[in-house]
Formats: C-alpha cells, structure tokens, sequence
C-alpha cells in the first residue's frame, strides 16, 4: 500500500469513528417526540433581527415572527439595520408603525455582532433571540424553544433545527440534505453537550449569558460560533430544541455558497487558534476532546481526501490519455465481457467507503426523521454528486485565508 | 463525559475496518477460486486437442482446424489473472502458482499449434509470443499488452501467448531460449516463430509486423485479453 492510500485510509477511520460515535450518542438518548404541551411560563423574549440590505426577505422574516404562537405582549421584534442602503428601511419602519411590538433602530455599519449587541443593550427582556433577516421561523419554534429552557433549567441557550426553505435548484437540494444531516449530528451534539455553534437563525440566549461572558464579539466574521466557544469555556450550556423549525434561504450559486463556507470553515480554524486551549482538555468535557479536535481533524482529512482523489483521478487520466496517444489505439467501449463481477474494483478501501456513506445514509436518515424533513431521491443525488466536489473548495480557501491571517468576506 | 464510549467506538470502528478486510480477502479468495476453475477447464480442453490430434492425425486436417486450438477459457484466464495480480500484487505466491500454470498450458498450446500447422498444410495460423515483464523494469509493457489486447478483440483468428519473462519456470527459460529473447530489451514479440523484435510497438507498427494480419478475418465483437 502506498502512503497516499494510507493516509486516506486514516482519514477515512477518523469519518467512521466520529459517525459511529454519534450514532452510539442517538441510541443512548433518542430525541423525544414532538408533543403539544405548552410552557408553564412564558417568559418576555426580544427576537433580534440583524438586518443589511435585506428588502428581499425582511417582511417574511417579520412576518414570521408576528405569526409566532406567544402572547404578544411578550414579544418584542426588534429589527436592527445595520446601515441598509436598499428598501429594507422602508420596509421594517413601515412594520414597526403598524405594530406596536415591533421597535426598528438604524444604525451605522458596523457587522453583525455590533448590530446584536446594540439589540441587547436596548432590550430588558429574559430571553434574547436572534433570527437573520434570510431565514423564517415555524409559528411553534418559539414555544418549543421556551419548552426546552424549561426542561432542562440549566441551559443557558438554545440552538434550533434547520431547514433549508423550498429547495429546489441542484445547489439548494444539495444543501437540504447537508441540514438534514446536521439536524442529526447538533443533536447529537447537544446528547454530548458539545454543540459547536449558535446559528444565526434563530438561536436564543437567556439574559444571564451576556452578563457572565459578555456580549458578541467580531469573532472572524463568526460570532455565533465564537459565543459557543465562550460558553463552553465557562461552563455554560447550551442545548438543542430539534422541534424547533427554522427556514433559511440557502445560497444559489456556486460562488455565493463558497463565500458563505469560506466564512464558516475559515472562522472555524481562527476561533479554534483562539481557543486552543480547549483543544484535549478533559475540563471542557466532549467539546475540548471530541468536537473541537475532531473538526480541525475533518478539517485536514478533507483536504487530504480531495486531494489525493484529484491526484488520483488526473494521474488516471493522463495515463489514459497517454496510452491512447502512444499506442494509436481508437478510443473504444470497454469489454463487455469485462461487466462481471469479477472486475469490479473490491479492494479493502472500497468496502470502507461503502461503509462511510452508509452510515452518513443512516445519520441523513435519522435527521429527517428527528426533524420531520422528506428528502426527495432527486436531493441525495445532489448531494452524493455534488457535496465532495464543492466542498474542498472551500476548505482549500479558508485554509488559504487563515495562513494569510485574511478577512473572511460576508456576502 | 464518558471514556467507555470513546473505546467503544474505536472498538466498532476497528470491526467495521476489519470486517471490509475479511470482505474483500474473500472476494479475492473467490476470485482465485475462479480462476482455478478456469484452468481446470482449460486443463481438459488441452488434453482433449492433444487427443484429437492424435486421434486424427494428419487423416482429416479440416476437422482439427475447425476447431480453435486455443480455448476461449484461456483468453478470459489471461485477463482474470490480470485482475487477480492487481488485486493481490505481483508477489503474491498464489497468483505466482496460477500464473505459471498458465504460462505451460500456454505453451503446450502453442507446441500443439506448430505440430497442427505443421501435419496440416491448409492450417496456416498466425501467432504472436509477448515476453514482457512486471518487476518495474519495462515501462511500455503495460501499452504492448494494450495493443496486442486491441488486435486479438480486432481479429479472433490471431492467437497471442503472453509470458511474464522473469517467472521462474524451467519450460518457460527453455522457450526463451529456444526463441533467443533477451530480458533486457523488453517487451518482445515473436510472431510466427520470426526472429525477436524488442520495443514497443504502437498499433499501427504492429499491424506492419504482422502482415498475416490481413488473411483474418476481423471481428467487432471483443474477446479479452492482456497480460
């Protein structure tokens, strides 16, 4: 075997153990069913809406949250445009004067996390919110938000599941699955008390976490991931309310989507250079010896993985290329005779990778399941075709940017 | 935070990497056994042209001839054994075993042929010995296998012997020999019991080394083949 094989072999041992691991996690603790109890109590919460140039999705946003099954008056929408130079203005004033639970506040330009902040400091309420102005909320995400805090009084902050909203172009279907599979493994998370990141969409806080830690930070463009961080530093938990649904418009394109995960895998590898203490350290239990390594570890194996595939695939070729040109064979059909089992490629590594994207079958399976989610046939081909292509891509520029200490861009 | 399930998950892990092991070691046990099979066969149907030749003898040549010599089995051995050396690698003593016991069916065919052509005048085969060699010393042995694959699929009637040159089996020394191949220029044809030609041939050079090539009849049906 050469080394290249190898190493791939070891990566892909790494992939089986963390999925075998999670898996091992659903079976110890599956996720309870949605029920249609309500809170006891139903504490004041202010949902945060950080907006920049957002006249597109503003209103459903807003819209959504008026539709939340809560008792108006206790909640606050509170829309912050971060200095939009589009309608969005318009657009949220226009709310805010028909709705009295709607306060809208323009401020300059200053990034995500400094919109957040000024909501924080301008609200009074027990709970803090936030949901992106691209993303829309199930009118029962916030009870069963509520519900979780009241279940489990120590966690500090709840994370949601997402969904992809109305998928339906190749990249979208892709993407549907990928949250499917992450519905799955943030729950998982949350059975290891490990959840690496509060997504923007809506992600509630109680009050207390921004008077013990501190508010949002600029993070590397990735202050929801950097706040898990923190929270993990301090012993804060955080929990997983998986019937809490959450629509978010994904990336269309190509290039928007790279720009997108550039962001989340390139603040990744800086929030994890700032927190590196963690890194092994039993005190942060599964977070410091499973999660954080793991993903700096997946981090690296897709790279090498890519990699070496590439490697594979052009060596492959030009050899092909190559012999045809030497030899002045024309180019033919393979043997049909050549059909039989018996050429068919059953080396060790190909059982292994069979082995890999079953169980990722399997972990995509139970997500949809937790989250009530149907995937259509057409979905996991996106995925399975797709996914291993982009995905290097992006890994290769984050890397790229974080060697070079560069900005990761928003949009 | 518990360590049980930390081993635990190894412990799966390492079962899941050692079942897809025994898979495939099975598999690769199963195409061995295939071949095997194969040869068996190719056993029979060897020893049954040898007693037909002797049956008939020169009385009735049109019957002989009519009858390919080479079997169909050996043509699909040829390209198995190929798979089951990639598989398994070229030092693997099992395959090294079938592919020596491939190599002397090869050659009892081969002297059969000459006998054949030799008692029948109207026989007039046309065949072609390939010497090439595996041990990384002969980097155009693998496209002379390509060519020589394309013109066996191309013309049926052509019948190519193919020898690893540095297997270790005495008839095979006594037939490079006998032929005056050297090992240090390969590949090596020898077509029609000529003298060696050394170096790779393109399809197009081959097809001028071969000018018999134009009594066969060409096919656009494939038959495997390889080295």
């Amino acid at each position: 075997m050469d080394v290249g094989a190898a190493g791939l072999y070891v990566c892909l041992f790494i992939a089986l153990y963390f999925e075998v691991f999670l898996l091992i996690s659903f079976f110890e603790k599956k996720p309870a069913d949605k029920t249609t109890e309500r809170p006891k109590h139903y504490p004041s919460v202010a949902m945060v809406v950080p907006c920049f140039n957002e006249e597109r999705t503003v209103a459903k946003t807003i819209e959504s949250l008026l539709a939340m099954e809560y008792p108006a008056d206790k909640l606050e929408i509170v829309v912050v445009d971060d200095g939009s130079k589009d309608g969005t203005r318009a657009i949220a004033e226009g709310y805010a004067a028909r709705y009295p639970q709607i306060t809208y506040f323009y401020k300059e330009n200053g990034g995500k996390y400094t919109a957040l902040n000024f909501a924080i400091a301008h609200t009074t309420t027990d709970l803090i919110g936030c949901l992106d102005a691209d993303s829309f909320a199930a009118e029962d995400a916030l009870i069963e938000a509520v519900k979780e805090f009241e279940n489990d009084p120590a966690a500090m902050a709840i994370t949601p599941a997402m969904k992809v909203y109305r998928p339906r172009k190749m990249l979208e279907l892709m993407q549907a699955v990928e949250y499917t599979f992450g519905i799955f493994y943030k729950k998982m998370f949350d059975n290891l008390s490990a959840i690496n990141v509060l997504p923007g969409p809506f992600s509630m806080y109680k009050r207390g976490v921004f008077e013990q830690i501190g508010v949002f930070r600029h993070a590397h463009n990735t202050e929801d991931m950097e706040i898990a961080f923190r929270m993990h530093a301090n012993g804060l938990r955080i929990v997983n309310a998986h019937t809490a649904f959450v629509y978010t418009t994904v990336p269309q394109t190509v290039r928007a989507l790279l720009k997108q995960r550039t962001r989340w895998s390139q603040g990744f590898l800086q929030n994890a250079r700032d927190y590196k203490h963690m890194f092994f350290n039993p005190k942060f239990g599964n977070f410091g010896v499973l999660v954080l390594p793991f993903g700096l570890v997946a981090f690296c194996a897709g790279l090498y993985t890519a990699g070496y595939a590439l490697y594979r695939v052009v060596s492959l070729v030009a050899t092909r290329v190559g012999d045809l040109y030497a030899t002045g064979i024309p180019a033919h059909l393979p043997d049909p005779a050549h059909l039989s089992w018996y050429y068919l490629n059953t080396n060790m590594l190909s059982f292994v990778i069979i082995a890999v994207l079953g169980m990722t079958l399997v972990a995509i399976f139970l997500g949809s399941r937790i989250s009530d989610t149907r995937l259509s046939p057409k979905s996991f081909v996106a995925y399975f075709a797709l996914f291993g292509l982009v995905a290097p891509l992006w890994l290769a520029r984050a890397a790229w940017g974080a060697i070079l200490a560069r900005e990761s861009a928003w949009r | 935070m518990t360590w049980q399930k930390y081993i635990l998950a190894f412990v799966i892990t390492a079962a899941i990497f050692g079942t897809a092991f025994y898979i495939a070691a099975r598999l690769d046990a199963q195409r061995i056994a295939d071949i095997r099979s194969t040869q068996d066969a190719i056993s029979i149907d060897i020893l049954s042209s040898e007693t037909q030749f002797e049956l008939l003898g020169s009385l009735d040549c049109r019957a002989i001839s009519e009858n390919p010599v080479l079997s169909e089995e050996l043509n699909t051995l040829s390209a198995k054994l190929s798979v089951a050396e990639q598989n398994l690698g070229t030092g693997n003593d099992e395959v090294t075993l079938l592919k020596k016991q491939y190599s002397l069916f090869e050659i009892k065919d081969y002297l059969l042929l000459r006998q054949i052509s030799q008692k029948c005048l109207n026989f007039k085969p046309v065949y072609i010995l390939f010497f090439y060699s595996n041990a990384g010393d002969c980097a155009d042995c693998s496209r002379a296998g390509d060519v020589l694959t394309y013109l066996r699929a191309t013309y049926p009637g052509l019948r190519v012997y193919s020898f690893d040159y540095h297997l270790d089996l005495s008839a095979l020394r006594t037939l490079e020999t006998l032929r005056h191949v050297a090992g240090d220029k390969l590949p090596a044809f020898v077509v029609n019991n000529r003298a060696p030609v050394y170096g790779f041939k393109s399809l197009q050079e081959m097809q001028k080394l071969i000018p018999e090539l134009k009594t066969l009849a060409t096919s656009t049906a494939t038959t495997s083949a390889g080295i």
